[in-house]
């Protein structure tokens, strides 16, 4: 209770990505054996900076300009790649395009591979470093996390619930969200005070109603001159400054405990060898 | 800064969400509507007035609000102090009910199969759905923040999902569908989701029921429970209708086939069957039993009883006691009749010889989709009247010398409609105690929708009939007063529910959730 900006610490995840547009990727298969080793990843990592920046850029998010390298982060290419595809693209180059052959032995081209997963693969199918139950202490206690945001009904109102985060969004798109809010849309999230102080956030507005969810979950269905007696703010309810409150050591434990929030992580595995859709009448 | 304590001070101890009570649930409807049946008797009968006879002439729609994924939407929303709960295939949303705009979404993630939903469940503080793969999903009301996740059915993908959850007392039922394996009803704690009972719809072999069968593997039965059921408070007994036997239109399965085609009797707390009662013995005709288990108490040969009435796909109204199950009375509520001459003293179809599905096809009525379907009836206590929706229609029944295989969606061939015969759709009021017709409304169309009804004080009956309209009927002659042309296909069933005072009557059409009140004064 020190101040109460402590307690508005959340972040806010903006739904950017469609739902279960992730769940087509799972983990990798048995073809690239490193595909969930960290010190692969990160070898790769060093690999990546080295020979492919300079057409996919610095983040893997594609190169600038005429005949630069596609974006893999975002590639529904790369996700739905199996492991062996992936390598082969590397070791083999891609017939028809200006990918070129890298003829790395095996052992590079799993690590390249396992990093280009890990770009791509949401956040609870690759490696990610930090200490999740450390995590967990910190969502909960000093980061604030959980003041706003919801974990299979543990937490606050304020913020997106989070108990698909390791499932729902890539590990780079976790950290951003923590360090760099205002990289994220807040739509459906953005602050209103209500009458008496109470925060809360907009889930929609028109010029003759809003809805507003508040701090404790009461929903709040503002209608014509009723929407006077809220009032906007500016910017979100996610504080700025997570990249100064906390060690970079913090930040990877909370990634890492974020990471394994998945609901249904089997099922999403499993669809991996798709069926056809089955629609039932009864 | 200053801002900011105070705002934290202030959801330190701010007020708790409203609970949902096993009471407000016993309740029934009143300006909310929480649960898919209305009350656990399921009369579907709103206490509210304010739309009425003198006024319904200048209903107007409200708001409309698209549901970009489905095509034909059947459910039937919640409503909980002006927020509506509306289900879609692996979806919820929550909508202001008076604007229609969206407050929260769920999409489940990883669910293997899309299908039909007809309802969500409310309980304390959080909303309850199925997956169409047969996952209960708790969902917190406020927010539509995650809960749990309970796989009810193991994984089995031989199994779907799409009805609305009952809530009793402190558990949640479901059942499943399959199209070749024996289903179940299953009562899950609400709080955990965690599996308190299971009943099996089909017993296993030297059970009570398994020599009903003949030869016929059990495990591949079907009588899929795929519609909600009712609940007998002070009875304490637990109402469940199931489906018809696997291979739809016959195959080598000798008997009765228990507990197909039944109304189930079972004890809540543990599952317990205390009583049955079986429509169809041994259905070659896809005749589900799965339209609503009505609970009525009223005068019956003299004394008062209570009752379990169902309009039955059979195209028979039954009454039975449902203390013990004894059979009452059965009448037809549909004129294109022919596969029995009526229902014995016991209850049991006196059935007209000859009349299976044939390899060469044989004409018989009602047609697969029956007299009438899980297409929600309600009832006026004090009128006295049970209002269903009928379909009067026959096909033709065709066998097959194949063997059926279970899950490959051989039903063990089909049906057919009859060109020069086309079917015709009625609202009819029916004499709750005696099953005799009272008035009705003929609904001519292309026999493509299955809507629903819902009664209210106001002296309406709600529906949709066959060309596309939602209409209000005088409850006490069925003069209609006043309609609207939905312009999609109709599945569901209408309901009404209250904010601030104002009336309203919500109906799923096609993708879109329509909801209509009387002009602002």
């Amino acid at each position: 209770m020190r101040t109460g900006f402590t307690l508005t610490a959340f972040a806010v995840l903006s739904a950017q990505l469609l739902p279960g547009q992730l769940g087509r990727t799972g983990p990798p298969s048995a073809a690239n054996p490193l595909a969930r080793d960290q010190a692969a990843v990160e070898a790769g990592q060093k690999q990546f900076q080295q020979l492919c920046t300079g057409c996919h850029g610095r983040s893997g998010q594609g190169g600038q300009g005429e005949g630069q390298g596609p974006d893999l982060v975002n590639s529904w290419e790369v996700r739905r790649a199996s492991d062996t595809e992936l390598m082969n693209w590397i070791h083999n180059g891609v017939k028809g395009t200006a990918m070129p052959a890298f003829a790395l032995p095996q052992e590079q081209i799993r690590q390249l591979a396992a990093f280009v997963r890990s770009l791509n693969a949401p956040a609870n199918s690759v490696p990610v470093p930090g200490n999740a139950a450390n995590g967990e202490a910190l969502f909960y206690g000093k980061g604030g996390c959980g003041t706003c945001h919801m974990i299979r009904g543990r937490g606050g109102y304020l913020g997106p619930d989070l108990s698909n985060a390791g499932l729902a969004h890539r590990v780079s798109e976790l950290r951003t969200a923590i360090v760099n809010p205002a990289a994220l849309s807040t739509s459906g999230y953005k602050p209103i005070l209500l009458a008496g102080g109470v925060r809360g956030i907009v889930k929609n507005e028109t010029n003759w109603s809003m809805q507003v969810i508040d701090e404790t979950g009461q929903i709040h269905l503002l209608h014509g001159a009723e929407m006077n007696s809220a009032r906007l703010q500016p910017g979100s309810w996610m504080p700025a400054d997570y990249a100064r409150r906390l060690a970079p050591n913090q930040i990877d434990d909370i990634v890492a405990f974020l990471s394994r929030q998945a609901v249904r992580a089997e099922a999403e595995a499993d669809r991996r060898s798709p069926r056809p859709a089955q629609r039932e009448q009864n | 800064m200053k801002i900011f304590l105070f705002a934290a001070l202030l959801g330190a101890t701010g007020i708790a969400a409203a609970q949902v009570t096993d009471q407000d649930l016993r309740k029934g409807p009143d300006q909310n509507w929480l649960t898919y049946i209305g009350d656990y008797a399921a009369h579907r009968f709103s206490p509210l007035d304010r739309i009425n006879r003198a006024n319904v002439a200048r209903l107007s729609p409200k708001w409309v609000r698209h549901i970009d994924t489905q095509a034909d939407l059947e459910t039937t929303p919640l409503v909980y102090r002006g927020v509506m709960y509306v289900t879609n295939s692996n979806e919820v949303y929550a909508l202001d009910a008076v604007t229609g705009r969206e407050i929260w979404r769920y999409t489940a993630t990883g669910v293997r199969r899309r299908g039909v939903n007809r309802g969500a469940a409310m309980f304390g503080d959080s909303v309850y759905f199925e997956t169409s793969d047969c996952h209960l999903i708790a969902l917190r009301r406020g927010n539509g923040g995650f809960l749990w996740d309970r796989d009810f059915a193991g994984g089995d993908r031989a199994y779907s999902c799409t009805g609305a959850p009952l809530v009793v007392k402190d558990k949640i039922i479901v059942g499943v569908a399959s199209s070749g394996k024996a289903c179940f009803i299953a009562a899950l704690s609400a709080n955990t989701g965690e599996e308190v009972w299971r009943f099996r719809t089909i017993p296993k072999q030297g059970e009570p029921g398994s020599s009903t069968w003949g030869q016929f593997p059990l495990d591949w039965g079907g009588a899929p429970a795929w519609t909600t059921g009712t609940w007998d408070p002070d009875l304490n007994l637990l109402y469940w209708v199931t489906g018809n036997p696997w291979p739809d239109f016959g195959g080598d399965r000798p008997g009765d086939n228990l507990y197909s085609d039944c109304v189930l009797a079972l004890d809540p707390d543990n599952g317990k069957l205390k009583w049955y009662f079986q429509f169809v013995p041994h259905d070659t005709h896809d005749w589900d039993a799965n339209e609503t288990p009505v609970l009525l108490d009223a005068d019956f040969g003299g004394r008062a009883r209570k009752l379990l009435v169902q309009a039955n796909r059979d195209g028979f109204y039954y009454i039975l006691d449902r203390t013990n199950g004894e059979f009452l009375l059965a009448r037809p509520f549909v004129k294109q009749l022919n596969w029995a001459k009526g229902i014995d003293a016991k209850g049991r179809p006196i059935v007209v010889p000859n009349m299976d599905p044939s390899p060469g096809g044989i004409r018989v009525c009602p047609s697969v989709h029956g007299g009438t379907n899980y297409w929600a009836p309600s009832v006026n206590v004090s009128l006295g009247l049970f209002y269903v929706v009928a379909l009067e229609e026959c096909e033709t029944y065709y066998s097959s010398a194949q063997q059926p295989v279970p899950n490959s969606g051989f039903r063990g061939t089909g049906h057919t409609s009859i060109p020069s015969e086309p079917g015709e759709f009625f609202l009819r009021a029916l004499d709750v105690k005696t099953g005799k017709l009272r008035w009705e409304y003929p609904m001519p169309g292309p026999t493509t929708m299955w809507a629903g009804t819902v009664a209210t004080a106001g002296g309406l009956i709600f529906t949709a009939d066959d060309s596309g309209d939602l209409v209000a009927l005088n409850a006490e002659t069925g003069a209609d007063l006043w309609h609207f042309y939905m312009g999609s296909n109709l599945k569901a069933s209408p309901m009404a529910f209250a904010v601030d005072g104002q009336e309203y009557i919500t109906m799923a059409a096609g993708s879109n959730i329509f909801t209509f009140g009387l002009p602002a004064q």
